[in-house]
């Protein structure tokens, strides 16, 4: 449940957590050409931290695997797309809360990464990207030589 | 059975996902989703986005005239990865609808591509609309 907490403003995670939530909500900008749900930013996305890498999810309900694009330059992870929400002609509309239009958002990650081994995996309308850190801040295992 | 109540003391950001609040009989955040409705000619079509749900743990139930649409929380994430930055929050989802007698219950069907659930609920004849035609005489 931690990213039940991450979110939730009546948990006080304590001076250090709350500001790294607070740089994290400055890295993380709202790039002009997005269009948002019901205000907020669209897609919303989680960050983890793994051992060896960062992986990001995204709520992209609606959306086929070919029509997001994940493209990664230095640090800076950037998701783009449009979301069409389509119904048949001749037909009324009860209800409609569906948001549709283009978005693009670029998102600054913690650390170093390694762009050309960038993975992204989308199903039932969730991306994952797999972003491992770059190879000289990889953790590694140092032999310790007998003498 | 177990009742647990999924109250959420805060409110939803803009943006958010609404957490409905209800007694619920599984723990876990329950989500509404959005939905889109549409009447056609010989039916109705009701698309609701459900993202990270896979389809087996989609229900669509039909009862006393009303239609529920529930679904378990997707694949939770590796216990190994920290959590550095959350927008979202994962959980179930659930919605119903009350529907009319014009629709044929026996020939609903329901398809989920993409994360986003598709409805389609056809008029039963009697309710679909008809030309009558006019004689002059």
């Amino acid at each position: 449940m931690a990213q039940y907490w991450l979110s939730n403003p009546w948990f006080d995670p304590g001076p250090d957590l709350g500001d790294l939530q607070r740089r994290m909500d400055q890295l993380f900008q709202r790039v002009s050409g997005s269009t948002a749900a019901r205000g907020g930013v669209f897609p919303p996305v989680n960050l983890y931290e793994t051992s060896d890498g960062y992986v990001l999810t995204a709520e992209v309900p609606g959306l086929k695997s070919d029509e997001i694009e994940v493209t990664v330059e230095h640090d800076r992870l950037t998701l783009a797309g449009e979301r069409r929400v389509e119904h048949p002609q001749e037909a009324s509309l009860h209800r409609a809360e569906r948001r549709a239009g283009s978005f693009r958002r670029t998102l600054q990650l913690p650390g170093e990464v390694d762009a050309d081994k960038v993975e992204a995996s989308y199903r039932n309308g969730l991306l994952r990207v797999r972003i491992p850190k770059a190879a000289e801040h990889q953790p590694r295992r140092i032999n310790v030589g007998a003498s | 059975m177990t009742t647990e109540t999924t109250t959420h003391p805060a409110l939803p950001r803009a943006g958010e996902k609404q957490v409905l609040e209800r007694e619920a009989t599984r723990p876990g955040l329950v989500f509404r989703p959005d939905v889109d409705i549409v009447e056609q000619k010989d039916a109705f079509l009701v698309s609701a986005e459900l993202p990270g749900v896979d389809e087996r743990n989609v229900e669509v139930r039909l009862e006393n005239g009303l239609l529920s649409i529930d679904a378990a929380p997707g694949e939770a994430q590796d216990a190994a990865w920290t959590p550095l930055y959350a927008e979202y929050r994962t959980g179930g989802y659930h919605r119903e609808f009350a529907l009319s007698d014009a629709i044929d219950v026996t020939a609903i069907e329901a398809r989920l591509t993409d994360g986003v659930l598709h409805l389609r609920l056809p008029k039963r004849h009697e309710a679909r609309p008809r030309q009558i035609a006019v004689r002059t005489g």
